[in-house]
């Protein structure tokens, strides 16, 4: 899919359509008037595109796109333009279709904590409109007043509080997308549990897939204090291990930002100081938030470890004016520095947290040997760096020097262990160095996945992916070499793994990874020695283990460093990592630490036809290229065998209760469990479990004693009949909350907008009654998500989830892209439709 | 590529200003501020874009006479909404300046505007128009003319002229209630402080060209109020329209042939300070210093002039403002972007009002928009001028309040007009005006301010 270098550009005919239906505002043909648009937020990349539309929502961006993939132009999506890898900008052929006029917030639902809101409307924007409600759109981009949530979906985009609430991906519940040929695909929303999860592919896909013009996403409230510190250390060594100790110690602050001596200066030279401690080699930001009570604790015990790390000096804020003051170096940092040459390239790279000092030590050995001026801001409490080189773009030398030292640099973080950009996205700057992080195997699997959104290759071409990344397509009869490898029914290497998969291919064996799949398998594979932990890094927080790893066992090892897998719920007992992996079960704590598929970071699959995959990483920010783990996980086996994954651990809390009501219809628990999960200071977890016999509501609290205590004083309020019960007592009412098996089929999956508990149990009793099932399930009614229990282990349909016919073509092409020959079982995939 | 050579000395013109043009790093920051940008959503009417475009005439591949510099510059409301929100400190409204002066260099301006600087041109000529206006304003001519016009078209914009002239009748000091003074009044008359405290003892009041004609009225409250506070008000001979409109339409030379007139008249008159009652103005006379500086023998008296020029709110909050007697009752406060984007005061006349016993002060939404005056905008750019005044006029209007207050009188003539075309029934009043009033009612200050 190497895109055509010299594509028609429109047709003087097709301009003439487009205005006609879009209005003569909206179609730029002007070439001086389009000369700005051929920047985005790294602006020495100049490319100008052959006109611009601005549709006013989905049906004129659909028929504008038709129109124009119709004719061979291709298209680039583009948002405010603040993109920092030259992601959204046209060369000559192409068009760029604008979300500036797809302003419209179209809902907003405080009860249900979510917004759908038209593509071009800016992050800042719907935080404000969702002020009043006391709520608020979580992840913040420093650029977050300028950027549109179109492009924050585009890049996966984090911010410096993503440290507690995850970034961009972990609040998309669903997508209106305009794919190619102008088609139009709804993704997720409430139809979708248990589908492939093509919202989050999506998210990060760069424009490449589609263009998105309307998002719902989930809000979360407001938090009622903040107490923010600032400490400065003597050396930058210092301050990166107080961040450790802080992380490891349980506490999880909001935010945890570090300025080197350079910025420090920077800022301080500048007409934004901020007053900063000027001998400091390093200033640590560190913020926390929830209910008030609590906070003071958590600052002190945070000051404690700065200090105990060699803090030179602690401030702390309570009030916003002093909290500003303390953040404002930070924020300003961008401008300060930007005032001190003309060009500066923000640099963007991720490391595992526990080698940031070690890393920052060799970017600051490349800047002298080149002779630049580099300034480090990160967000240190997930190891995501920002090198600023300065630069003056006039001057040929410098730039090349710039260059090369920016290649230098990535090298050092892939060394590390991390990544080449941890949240700007690869656009057009950083395509040189996927091959950095990716092998010729993983690339050529991105260039398939893109082929199945774009099969002309229309959507943004010559972004993210090096020119010939995809390799040629299966042939059963050009069977792969195998380096003399032979197939083995109990692989012990990949290699044999994927000799075995290979050869089953070609052959036609069916195959089934999960073994949950009665009748599927021709060819049993045995895995099980894939059970070590192959590499535990407790000070980052990550573990890589193999897939038949029991969850048990992992549990046990983790918690001798005080962590764990953060993944919660009734079923999970005898199951295997790799089963919670590829089944992605709902987590009970998923609404406060992530759901499964945010908590894989990185994963090794062998492909039906043979290929080994090695997708994602060890660190926690990760946006090299597409998310193709995302669509691994609750894959239930359809897309390969898995061999490793690679988890995102938490440290376990210093306390953790459960509050237990029990009653003997799970009816009369749901205005309980929807008045503790609409508590401004929401507890970690509201679950319903239920059968026959009865129903049982569990209440989680975790985090420090204060934390805990003033969730206990305010479910007092609202549930004053509840038991109290320690961790381990909680465990077992929790296991209580009857469940198949993870492994095991036979549950249909129930969601709705968190909030609409009643409605979801109603639901719930008509599809057991229909399927002829007693009515048993479990619900974890923060989210909205759960599920009910189907009789004689009857599953869901493959494809059940969705109904969107694009999205079924799409979701059935992902399948054949990694089982060309269909030996895996669907899944959640739905079969291919015919091709017109 | 050097400079400016493709299309000529033009472009070498703002390639002089390459310097401040690189400041830009183009993070986007300043798009969500810009009201054209916003309303119009392509980016060549946003002030990075017209920055990008700038810069591409500086390096030679854009003709300054091309229809995308001349037009994307010329919508451009010069609010400079565009520069507190900019981290990198970009000058925005005085490089706008030298683009403007480019693109009028490269290409003549539109008829309406040339009319206008041609009138702002001599102010015999002002004199007589706006005499002629306030005439119409008082008659109530201006309202019942502007009743007989279509909306739209040339007409429109004459239509739109006379709705603002009627819009800069006073505001009826009855809307806001209370009499005699209260708890909050301090005790009459206040004792003025030893002018070495304030820095200044005698001060010049610039009476203007459009405040002259049509809101004499705020001049005259201006002085009342400095007196009260101790200050020695004397007339300035020989000063006149400050040049603001020219150098906004980039006629940077007429601008300095205003600025030297002032400068003369302000030196012969020997005062302290000149306090302005425009914010339009007070941005200017506060640029003088710049606009001359290449002008050896004016130089230095520009700059002395620009360091000793004060917006009214900025000379009031020297030494006050002090509590008078209550007005009862709500005020709108919007604060011109002349005022608060140019001259970085943002917070004086929110303290003025507040000294105010009585009175409520609310802000609209969006508390900083601008309100699409921008000099002749409203009557050169009917439509989006018109729709940017429309948005704002609801926006006052939905504070509820009784009277908007907005301490220049661009602003309060268009957001007068769009108010009265809302069917809005509020009055608009200067800032200055209502802390004469509460003086007047407290019995500080002897003659009546009001009146027209
Ligand atoms: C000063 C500054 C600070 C920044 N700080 C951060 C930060 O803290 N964290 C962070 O993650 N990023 C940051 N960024 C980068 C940037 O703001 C983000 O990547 C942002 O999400 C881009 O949004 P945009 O609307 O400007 O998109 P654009 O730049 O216009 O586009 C970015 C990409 O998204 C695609 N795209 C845009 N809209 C759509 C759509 N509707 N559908 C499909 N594809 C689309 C484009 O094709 C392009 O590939 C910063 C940038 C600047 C200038
Ligand atoms: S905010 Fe300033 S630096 Fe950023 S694009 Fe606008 S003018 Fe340029
Ligand atoms: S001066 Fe006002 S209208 Fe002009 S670019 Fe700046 S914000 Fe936009």
């Amino acid at each position: 899919m190497t895109p055509d270098p010299h594509p028609p550009a429109p047709s003087p005919a097709l301009v003439r359509d487009l205005r006609r239906r879009l209005g003569d505002a909206a179609v730029i043909t002007d070439p001086d008037r389009l000369l700005v648009y051929e920047a985005d937020g790294l602006p020495h990349y100049r490319r100008r595109p052959s006109a611009v539309v601005l549709p006013l929502d989905t049906d004129e961006t659909a028929w504008a796109v038709e129109r124009l993939h119709g004719a061979g132009v291709p298209v680039v999506p583009r948002g405010a333009g603040t993109g920092l890898s030259g992601g959204a900008l046209a060369g000559p052929g192409a068009v760029m279709v604008g979300t500036a006029r797809m302003r419209r917030i179209l809902a907003l639902e405080p009860a249900n904590r979510r917004a759908r809101v038209q593509a071009g409307v800016l992050n800042a924007d719907l935080s404000r409109a969702a002020a009043p409600h006391g709520l608020h759109y979580a992840p913040d981009p420093s650029s977050q007043t300028a950027c549109t949530l179109g492009g924050n979906v585009a890049e996966n985009s984090g911010g410096p509080h993503c440290l507690k609430y995850g970034v961009t991906r972990r609040y998309v519940r669903g997508l209106t997308v305009v794919g190619a040929g102008g088609r139009v695909a709804e993704l997720g929303g409430d139809a979708g549990p248990g589908a492939p999860d093509l919202v989050g592919l999506f998210v990060g896909s760069e424009g490449c897939f589609g263009l998105a013009t309307e998002i719902e996403v989930g809000l979360v409230p407001v938090s009622e204090g903040v107490r923010t510190l600032l400490a400065a250390f003597a050396r930058l060594e210092e301050a990166g291990a107080a961040v450790t100790a802080i992380i490891a110690s349980g506490l999880l602050p909001a935010a945890l930002e570090i300025l080197d001596r350079a910025t420090i200066t920077a800022v301080e030279e500048s007409v934004f100081a901020a007053g900063y401690p000027r001998a400091a080699a390093a200033v640590l930001v560190v913020e926390f938030d929830g209910p008030d009570s609590a906070l003071d604790d958590e600052a002190d015990r945070a000051e404690g470890l700065c200090r105990e790390h060699g803090a030179t000096e602690v401030r702390r804020a309570r009030d916003p004016d002093a909290r500003a003051q303390l953040w404002k170096g930070r924020k300003k940092a961008f401008g300060a520095m930007g005032r001190l040459a003309p060009d500066m390239v923000v640099q963007d790279a991720t490391v595992p947290r526990s080698r940031l000092p070690e890393v920052l030590g060799r970017i600051e050995a490349i800047a002298r040997a080149h002779d630049l001026h580099v300034a480090n801001v990160f967000h240190a409490g997930d190891g995501n760096l920002h090198p600023n080189i300065l630069f003056d773009r006039r001057d040929p030398a410098w730039v090349a020097r710039v260059e090369v030292a920016s290649r230098e640099i990535m090298e050092v973080c892939v060394e590390a262990g991390g990544t080449i950009t941890g949240e700007h996205g690869v656009g057009l700057d950083k395509r040189p160095y996927m091959a950095l992080v990716h092998g010729p195997a993983e690339l050529d699997a991105m260039a398939r996945v893109r082929r199945v959104f774009d099969p002309q290759g229309l959507w943004n071409p010559g972004k993210v992916l090096p020119d010939g990344a995809e390799g040629p397509p299966w042939r059963r009869d050009a069977p792969p070499r195998r380096a003399g490898v032979r197939p083995e029914a109990a692989p012990r290497t990949l290699e044999e793994l994927a000799a075995t998969l290979a050869e089953a291919s070609e052959r036609g064996w069916r195959v089934d990874p999960l073994g949950d799949t009665p009748g599927w398998a021709d060819l049993e594979l045995d895995c099980r020695r894939w059970g070590d932990v192959e590499r535990y890094e407790p000070a980052d927080l990550t573990v890589t283990a193999g897939a038949a790893m029991p969850l048990s066992t992992l549990a046990t090892q983790t918690a001798r460093s005080g962590q764990w897998w953060p993944v919660d719920g009734p079923g999970l007992e005898g199951a295997t990592v790799g089963q919670v992996v590829l089944g992605a079960p709902e987590s009970a704590v998923a609404a406060r630490l992530g759901g499964v598929r945010d908590l894989v970071l990185g994963l090794a699959l062998v492909t039906g036809d043979g290929r080994v995959l090695r997708l994602g990483g060890g660190v926690v920010k990760n946006v090299a290229g597409f998310d193709l783990v995302r669509l691994v996980v609750g894959s239930r086996g359809a897309l390969g065998v898995l061999a490793t994954v690679t988890l995102r651990l938490h440290p376990r809390a210093a306390v953790d209760r459960s509050w237990v009501l029990q009653a003997p219809r799970p009816e009369a628990l749901m205005g309980p469990a929807l008045e503790a999960a609409a508590l401004d200071w929401p507890p970690v977890a509201v679950e319903l479990g239920w059968d026959d016999l009865g129903a049982t509501l569990a209440v989680r609290g975790m985090g420090s004693a204060a934390e805990v205590a003033e969730l206990r004083h305010r479910l007092g309020r609202v549930l004053p009949a509840a038991r109290e019960a320690d961790a381990a007592d909680g465990a077992l009412v929790r296991a209580g909350l009857r469940a198949p098996a993870v492994g095991a089929p036979g549950r249909a999956p129930l969601a709705g907008p968190a909030g609409a508990g009643d409605e979801l149990l109603a639901r719930g009793r008509t599809q057991a009654d229909e399927a002829g099932a007693p009515f048993a399930g479990w619900l974890a009614v923060d989210r909205g998500r759960g599920w009910v229990a189907l009789p004689g282990g009857a599953g869901p349909d493959p494809g059940a989830g969705l109904d969107d016919a694009v999205a079924r073509e799409w979701a059935a092409g992902l399948k054949e892209s990694f089982d060309p020959a269909g030996i895996l079982p669907p899944g959640p995939f739905p079969a291919g439709e015919p091709t017109p | 590529m050097k400079g400016g050579e493709a299309h000529g000395p033009l472009a070498r013109a703002l390639a002089g200003e390459a310097e401040a043009l690189d400041t830009c790093v183009h993070c986007g920051f300043c798009l969500p501020a810009c009201p054209t940008y916003v309303r119009l959503g392509d980016e060549a009417d946003s002030p990075r874009g017209r920055l990008h475009l700038m810069r591409a005439v500086a390096e030679g591949r854009l003709d300054p006479v091309s229809d995308a510099f001349q037009s994307h510059l010329d919508r451009c409301l010069g609010c400079r909404a565009c520069e507190p929100v900019c981290p990198s400190g970009v000058p925005y409204g005085r490089l706008l300046e030298h683009a403007r002066a480019t693109a009028r260099e490269a290409r003549t301006p539109a008829p309406a505007t040339r009319g206008f600087l041609r009138l702002f041109a001599s102010s015999r000529r002002i004199r007589w128009v706006f005499g002629l206006g306030r005439l119409a304003r008082d008659t109530g001519g201006a309202r019942l003319l502007s009743r007989l016009l279509p909306r739209m078209g040339r007409l429109g914009a004459l239509r739109r002229a006379l709705l603002m002239v009627a819009g800069s009748a006073p505001w009826r000091p009855g809307v806001l209630g209370g009499n005699g003074t209260d708890a909050a009044s301090e005790p009459s008359p206040p004792r003025p402080p030893p002018p070495e405290a304030t820095g200044f003892a005698t001060a010049g009041v610039l009476a203007g060209c459009v405040q002259g004609a049509l809101y004499a009225r705020v001049g005259r409250a201006t002085a009342a109020v400095l007196e009260v506070h101790g200050v020695d008000v004397r007339p300035v001979p020989g000063q006149g329209c400050c040049g603001a409109l020219h150098a906004h339409a980039g006629d940077l030379e007429g601008a300095r042939v205003r600025a030297r007139a002032n400068i003369a008249a302000f030196e012969r008159a020997g005062v302290d300070r000149m306090v302005v009652d425009a914010a339009g103005c007070g941005a200017a006379m506060k640029e003088y210093g710049h606009w001359l500086a290449h002008d050896p023998a004016w130089a230095d008296r520009a700059l002395r002039l620009s360091e000793r020029t004060l917006d009214v709110h900025e000379a009031v909050a020297v030494w006050g403002p002090r509590r008078g007697a209550p007005l009862v009752g709500t005020v709108a406060y919007h604060p011109p972007c002349h005022l608060h984007n140019a001259q970085d005061v943002g917070d004086a006349p929110l303290r003025m009002l507040a000294a105010i016993p009585g009175l409520e002060v609310r802000r609209a939404q969006g508390p900083e928009e601008c309100c699409g005056g921008a000099g002749i905008y409203g009557v050169t750019h009917p439509e989006l001028g018109g729709a940017i005044g429309a948005d704002r006029a609801r926006a006052l209007a939905d504070t509820e309040a009784r009277c908007v207050a907005t301490g220049n009188p661009g602003c309060m003539m268009q957001i007068a007009a769009h108010l009265h075309e809302e069917g809005a029934a509020m009055d608009v009043a200067h800032p200055v005006e209502l802390l004469a009033e509460s003086y007047r009612r407290a019995g500080w200050i002897r003659t009546r301010p009001g009146g027209p």
